[in-house]
């Protein structure tokens, strides 16, 4: 009996700690507050008083940035690693490109780096961006920047020798005049690319490649060290256009960026941006930079005021510890319930700050339209029917979350433009299962099994060309997915009740890639995705009724709709000057997207960044990221 | 001669098996779905314009050797493998021998302090527990070490986390080394340790449950022979009788264990890993899979085949030296 007292008594023990670590989990909420505008507070409680924090004069202090993404040894470009982490990270060590996006997304030459900058339309339909930089630039080690070190990033990365490190794809010039020659090897001459002087590039874009909404883009180049990275060759012009001179080879890449311990991929000590490569931690992925003194600012001029900082990886499920016990002081873009409330909590303790947007993009039912029976608009309108996404959405994010209805992202301008205008034109799909009903009758589905019509109950069958087709939707999901789980609760019934079945199978993301590009035996109906918007959206790449565009992956839809083709290959030649055009189209687009329905966005996350107390001048959206926003804050000294 | 007969037939055996498991190994992981050049070009697809991508793409299977017919495939993959060079991993876009060595250190320097706690605790508890068979003291231990060994590892990575790191700080929550820390030599090394106190103390949690439980049953057997009888008989001290006659033939069932805890020093635990943010072998090894970075990926099963196939042989050995009636023979 003692023994069992005993017992008892342990495994009450365990149970009460347990329940006491379980408790710590919030429980999940709707958010009460008004979740349309970033809200930011940027000043300290101190003992209940609230007081102001001054920027100092000199670079001080040092942040350590939690990051859910474990970030790897690779600082060259996206081209090496698709991690999203060490891409930002590229991003506060290099500087100074010719066109960069400001706070709002909208694409400029950058003041900072331009001095003049000139566009030539040229007879044969070319057109020729000649840009001059500023005097006065330096790279990290004191060396002047110049031209020559824009065109040899040019040419570079769209060199065969670069080519060859690890196959970067070297694609830098591929829209400009005489590319596939150079790439190729058959000259060493980039015709597309001269070194006009010591301060002025040029660069002339194939005829092919425009009119484009975004060519301003064309015009971009950002410098690389030939000093570091090619210590013996130089850049050189001739009316064939420029070249790199010297001993110029794959040999000698491999070994000034691709070498483990030295290469500028790994170890990129000469930069040019805002913070300087310090030293990256293999066995504990961990990142440390530190302010670059002879970083001129960016766009605005702004340079960083915080000395150091440190990238360190945190996991979800415990990063609002992590910044409660100080190991690091900014977490950016939580999303979820859990860690959001978690994390507001620790906002109204006055132990943190917040800033909160919504994601530039959404999760989403994506449709496979080649495959029957989502090749038909009406059965995408009707599981689109089927599903009451405001409540997906509310309890998916705990009500963090907006919904979209159509092929935007909340921080994209044109919507900011057009929100009236989405509210009186978009079609919302509020559940509506006569609705639903009605658009599948319309849609042919009006058979039994048996050839009879159909009866009310079961699955509707459709005849095409004398077979009996059942309405059956192939969906596949991936394990482990939130998204999935709610989606195999709240969509099967309502299916169900309309005549539709849903035939669901799990798998890993790679084999689920494999069916959405057509590369496995069996295709699918349906996916549950994500997309997110770029500050450079080109939508007629990926509704284009070009093969082309769908095995290369851009039309991952497989949509082929003239409509849809025509209004997004409209937007792409106008002026990027043309605003009023440009929302105009954009609108005319965006209303057929929502009518043709190729997916069925499902949410669109509030994200939100907490950060400690010691930090000041927070001001990140989707569109300015923290590497970005980095730069005006500060820290406590 | 026959321990030498016995060696060298277990050797034949072990590179039959190797490459019988390595052919296996190699169907499995290339039949499975997704195509590891599209996961290495990742964003490129959207990014370059089609044409440019297809020529990527191409290049890019060339250059892996993936355009051969399987067979070819595994020969030029076996024969690189057995001299050293073990492929390129298409996750990170380097060599193999540069990527997996941070994690090897870090997953073996872990599992070394995991098993030096488990063992210094495990073996005289086992020992005490079974001397002591059936008073309070073992009766306590038992329920203890059923609890250790039953609860789920991430439970108790969670409540010691809670405990120990939020409730009170005293520990890290996560990590290799405190963000920033410019400490070095003795410095950076107690930085490290304070770091891998919690997860050595989850880890070590179910190790001395279960070890525990082995050594008393092992030593109860032993202590109900004989030899232990005249032992006492002959009036040699307790701590003779236990620790140099009953120990000593309760090591059998131990050197078992310790050995399979030997070869999995290099084991990764993709749970610890994930919980205390700890860069290794197991996290390593599932984001391999995840990524179908076959090269990163047959690379570590293969050492894992060669380190069973081998820790079989030296069981074999170490039981002849801590047992004398044990001979290796055909």
């Amino acid at each position: 009996m003692k023994k069992r007292k005993l017992l008892s008594l342990l495994l009450t023990a365990v149970l009460a700690v347990s329940m006491v670590a379980c408790g710590n989990q919030e429980t999940v909420t709707n958010n009460a507050q008004d979740s349309g505008n970033t809200q930011t507070e940027g000043t300290t409680n101190t003992e209940g008083t609230t007081e102001e924090s001054t920027r100092p004069t000199e670079p001080t202090g040092q942040l350590v940035i939690g990051t859910i993404t474990q970030m790897g040894n690779d600082f060259y470009d996206a081209s090496f690693s698709n991690n999203a982490t060490n891409y930002k990270t590229y991003d506060l060590i290099h500087g100074y490109s010719t066109v960069v996006a400001d706070m709002e997304g909208a694409l400029l030459y950058d003041p900072t780096v331009v001095a003049s900058h000139e566009t030539t339309e040229n007879e044969d339909g070319t057109k020729t961006y000649t840009v001059t930089i500023n005097d006065g630039l330096t790279w990290s080690d004191g060396t002047p920047i110049t031209a020559k070190d824009y065109v040899f990033q040019l040419l570079l990365e769209s060199s065969p020798e670069m080519n060859g490190v690890d196959g970067y794809p070297s694609q830098a010039g591929y829209s400009l005049v005489g590319y596939q020659d150079f790439f190729d090897g058959k000259t060493e001459n980039f015709a597309g690319v001269h070194l006009v002087d010591d301060m002025t590039y040029s660069v002339t874009v194939r005829a092919e490649e425009l009119p484009f909404h975004y060519d301003i883009y064309y015009a971009t180049a950002a410098p690389r060290p030939m000093h570091v990275i090619a210590p013996d060759c130089d850049v050189v012009d001739s009316p064939e256009g420029a070249s790199i001179t010297g001993d110029f080879t794959t040999e000698l890449l491999l070994k000034t960026i691709n070498d483990p311990s030295t290469g500028y991929r790994y170890n990129p000590t000469v930069t040019c941006g805002p913070y300087l490569f310090e030293s990256f931690d293999v066995a504990s992925a961990q990142c440390t930079l530190t302010v670059n003194p002879t970083y001129a600012g960016d766009y605005r001029g702004v340079k960083p005021a915080i000395e150091k900082l440190v990238i360190k990886t945190v996991k979800s499920d415990t990063m609002i510890n992590e910044l409660k016990s100080g190991s690091v002081d900014l977490l950016f873009q939580c999303s979820g319930a859990d860690t959001i409330n978690a994390g507001l909590d620790l906002v109204d303790a006055g132990e943190a700050q917040k800033n909160t947007f919504f994601r530039n993009g959404y999760g989403k039912i994506q449709f496979d339209c080649s495959q029957f029976p989502t090749d038909s608009a009406n059965v995408r309108q009707a599981i689109a029917y089927c599903l009451d996404r405001n409540e997906f959405a509310r309890q998916y994010s705990g009500g963090y979350a907006a919904v979209v209805h159509s092929y935007y992202g909340l921080a994209q301008w044109e919507y900011q433009e057009s929100k009236d205008w989405i509210d009186q034109n978009l079609n919302t799909y509020e559940k509506n299962l006569d609705e639903a009903k009605a658009l599948l009758e319309a849609d042919g589905w009006t058979l039994n099994a048996d050839g009879t019509p159909y009866s009310g109950t079961g699955t509707r069958y459709k005849d095409v060309n004398g077979e009996l087709k059942p309405l059956v939707i192939e969906w596949a999901n991936t394990d482990g997915n939130p998204v999935s789980d709610l989606l195999s609760t709240m969509l099967p019934e309502a299916m169900t009740e309309v005549g539709m079945e849903l035939k669901a199978t799990t798998m890993d993301f790679p084999t689920l890639q494999s069916a959405i590009t057509h590369s496995s035996d069996k295709i699918y109906n349906m996916y549950n995705l994500a997309v997110g918007f770029s500050t450079v959206s080109s939508p007629w790449y990926y509704y284009s009724t070009d093969p082309q565009w769908m095995q290369g992956g851009y039309n991952s839809n497989w949509i082929v709709d003239q409509e849809l083709a025509d209004a997004t290959a409209a937007m792409k030649p106008i002026a990027y000057e043309d605003t009023e055009a440009w929302l105009s189209a954009w609108q005319t687009f965006i209303d057929l997207w929502n009518e043709k329905l190729p997916d069925i966005p499902l949410y669109s996350d509030e994200y939100y960044d907490f950060y400690s107390n010691k930090l000041h001048g927070w001001q990140s959206t989707s569109v300015w990221e923290w590497s970005r926003a980095v730069l005006d804050a500060w820290v406590d000294a | 001669m026959g321990k030498g007969r016995y060696l060298l037939k277990r050797l034949i055996y072990i590179i039959f098996v190797f490459f019988i498991i390595s052919i296996l190994m190699f169907a499995i992981y290339k039949s499975m779905p997704g195509d590891p050049v599209e996961i290495m070009l990742g964003d490129s697809k959207t990014t370059m314009k089609p044409d440019a991508y297809q020529a990527l793409y191409d290049k890019t299977r060339e250059s892996l050797g993936l355009d051969e017919p399987l067979p070819v495939q595994y020969l030029s993959w076996m024969g690189n493998m057995l001299t050293g060079e073990f492929g390129y991993s298409t996750q990170y876009k380097q060599e193999v021998i540069n990527i997996i060595g941070a994690p090897m250190a870090n997953t073996v320097i872990l599992n070394i302090l995991t098993m030096f706690v488990v063992f210094i605790i495990a073996v005289p508890l086992g020992i005490l527990t079974a001397v002591r068979k059936n008073g309070v003291f073992d009766k306590t231990v038992q329920v203890l070490t059923i609890v250790g060994y039953s609860i789920p590892t991430f439970i108790i990575a969670l409540l010691a986390i809670f405990l120990l790191a939020v409730k009170i700080p005293i520990f890290p929550i996560s990590g290799v080394r405190s963000a920033g820390s410019t400490a070095t030599g003795l410095a950076a090394a107690l930085d490290m340790l304070r770091h891998m106190v919690l997860p050595v103390l989850v880890m070590s949690v179910s190790g001395i449950g279960g070890i525990t439980r082995y050594v008393r049953a092992a030593m109860i057997d032993v202590l109900r022979m004989d030899y232990i009888k005249t032992a006492r008989a002959k009036g040699l001290r307790e701590k003779t009788v236990i620790y140099i006659h009953a120990f000593r033939n309760a090591l059998i069932p131990v050197v078992t264990i310790t050995t399979w805890w030997i070869i999995g020093l290099f084991g990764g635990s993709i749970v610890i890993e994930s919980v205390f943010l700890w860069p290794g072998l197991g996290k390593m090894l599932i984001d391999g899979l995840m990524q179908r970075d076959f090269a990163v990926v047959l690379t570590m099963q293969m050492f894992y085949v060669v380190l069973s196939l081998a820790g079989n042989v030296i069981m074999d050995i170490a039981y002849t030296l801590v047992d004398p009636r044990v001979r290796l023979e055909n």
